[in-house]
């Protein structure tokens, strides 16, 4: 293609991605014109059109950074809380404490802190959802480092008549454990009339199984009382890898440096099959038996993956449509 | 999972449009909100942010009327397709009847098609459900850009990058334009409605 009308494209297409929100294409595409205007220093007015090409990336620069520096999960208005906490409170009548605590927990999962904070302040009136409802105001802090709050909480809730000393102490050794693991030091007060050692002794026993169960859980900080799904760690299923196609960069010859993406034709195991037409001398004496392949991308429906290979037979196809053309084993040797 | 109030004979279910950012999820939520005044209940809910990208989720709820017997309720959800909202996705998802995955036509958006589809994958798997037992739909989406000279992959490719273990029932599609969207998300319910008939026996 000519130059001239590469640029023009190029352009046509950055303005476009910027239209569709797709600002790094754009930024990509602005850059890879830029490139050209330099190689060709007979293009009229470079100078000027590059200038123009800059201004549109420091736009663009400052649309990536408005969006990088946007709040990650803001506060939302009272109206959408209501949503979220009416669409996530899962399936449970709507005045059932379950439903009502798995709704403050989707707030707190929003990031809405605040508001989650009041919801699980009324449910500590109730005796079911009490610690769990208590626990979770100790996470909502925690989730914002705000470790000298979650501890002055557990102070009020030491004068706080609602709570047994049962329920006390499960909150203390979660939040205790917590801190510990965060490495905030602070020793937390307990009621005057302490517990039977038996009882601590049943406690510790509770913590450490809820502390292991806890550090499972990554992508879920906010507990709910009852067990479901998402608390629960999950079987991995068996699957096999379905290889679409693959990328190979060339190591060697004129083409080195080119990454080659080729149609999988079929596949065992960790062995694929590519079939590569003879007219492509440069590629084929790049690819001989034994050839290292360290840079290699396989495409599959649900992944890509970087990985190496080895080029473990080439051989001429004798007869059929694709008579003449080279059969090619790669063995894959990491993913 | 869809709730079923065997009483009142009526049937919720949650439909999700899940897909890499920017692929045009919320329009095609939009253009159903324009389209079917008359199924639509209520108002669509945008929880967005700078840049008009989806920061939470869209919502849209729908009453499709009695259908054997039974009243059927909708709510359509889009996820945040940002990568770094990985988390809110994941809680969109959560109890999900039916899926439409868009896919961006655009070249340059072929590796994020393929990110989100497996994104997809994962966030399924950790709720114990595959991708293979859900009802999904495939929408090939900005087909419109076509006329506009801008690289975009053939169907085929789309298809096959995607769709090839899946084999899914797929629509290209211009959301923008609303080509396309009657016919994905038609097929979404009648696909979703049967397999929830299925577990539920609702429509005997």
């Amino acid at each position: 293609m000519d130059p001239k009308d590469q640029i023009i494209a190029l352009l046509k297409e950055a303005d476009l991605y910027q239209q569709q929100g797709l600002l790094n294409e754009a930024k990509e595409r602005y850059k890879k014109a830029t490139d050209i205007i330099k190689e060709n220093k007979s293009i009229k007015n470079g100078q000027g059109l590059i200038a123009n090409i800059v201004k549109k990336v420091v736009d663009l620069n400052q649309k990536i950074n408005q969006i990088n520096e946007a709040a990650f999960k803001p506060t939302v208005s009272g109206q959408k809380q209501d949503l979220i906490q009416k669409l996530f409170a899962g399936g449970g009548e709507k005045d059932n404490q379950a439903s009502l605590l798995e709704g403050a927990i989707a707030l707190a999962k929003f990031g809405q802190f605040d508001r989650a904070l009041s919801e699980f302040e009324r449910l500590l009136d109730h005796e079911t959802v009490r610690v769990a409802a208590a626990k979770n105001i100790a996470r909502c802090y925690l989730e914002v480092e705000a470790f000298e709050d979650a501890a002055r909480c557990f102070e009020r809730w030491v004068n706080d008549e609602r709570f047994t000393e049962g329920q006390l102490d499960k909150v203390r050794f979660f939040l205790q454990g917590r801190f510990r693991k965060a490495g905030f030091e602070r020793e937390l007060y307990q009621r005057e009339e302490t517990v039977s050692e038996d009882d601590i002794q049943t406690l510790e026993m509770e913590s450490a199984t809820n502390e292991a169960a806890d550090n499972a859980r990554s992508a879920s900080p906010i507990e709910k009382q009852s067990v479901d799904l998402e608390d629960m760690e999950l079987p991995e299923e068996e699957e096999f890898l379905d290889i679409n196609s693959v990328g190979i960069m060339i190591q060697s010859g004129p083409q080195k440096g080119r990454l080659v993406e080729f149609d999988v034709s079929f596949q065992t195991g960790n062995s694929i099959n590519l079939i590569i037409s003879n007219k492509e001398n440069e590629l084929l004496e790049a690819l001989g038996k034994g050839t290292q392949l360290n840079d290699m991308q396989f495409f599959s429906p649900i992944a890509i993956l970087n990985g190496s290979g080895v080029v473990t037979s080439k051989t001429q196809i004798k007869s059929g449509p694709k008579e003449g053309d080279y059969s090619l084993d790669i063995t894959i040797l990491t993913t | 999972m869809a709730t079923f109030n065997f009483k009142k004979r009526e049937i919720e279910c949650k439909i999700v449009y899940y897909g890499p950012g920017r692929c045009g999820k919320t329009t095609n939520l939009e253009y159903i909100f324009k389209t079917y005044k008359k199924q639509v209940t209520g108002e669509m809910v945008s929880i967005d942010t700078e840049g008009d990208r989806t920061l939470f989720f869209d919502f849209l709820p729908m009453g499709l009327g009695k259908i054997k017997g039974c009243d059927v309720k909708v709510q359509l959800y889009t996820v945040p397709g940002q990568v770094q909202y990985s988390s809110t996705r994941k809680l969109v998802l959560k109890e999900v009847d039916g899926l439409v995955f868009v896919a961006d036509s655009l070249e340059v958006r072929r590796e994020k098609n393929m990110l989100s589809l497996k994104d997809l994958h994962e966030n399924l798997k950790s709720y114990g459900t595959s991708i293979f037992k859900v009802p999904l739909v495939m929408q090939y989406n900005k087909r419109d850009l076509e006329e506009e000279g801008i690289p975009l992959m053939p169907i085929k490719k789309m298809d096959h990058d995607l769709n090839r273990q899946l084999k899914a029932p797929y629509y290209s599609a211009s959301a923008i334009k609303g080509q396309g969207v009657p016919q994905t998300i038609t097929e979404c319910l009648k696909r979703t409605l049967l397999n929830l008939q299925k577990q539920l026996k609702w429509a005997k």
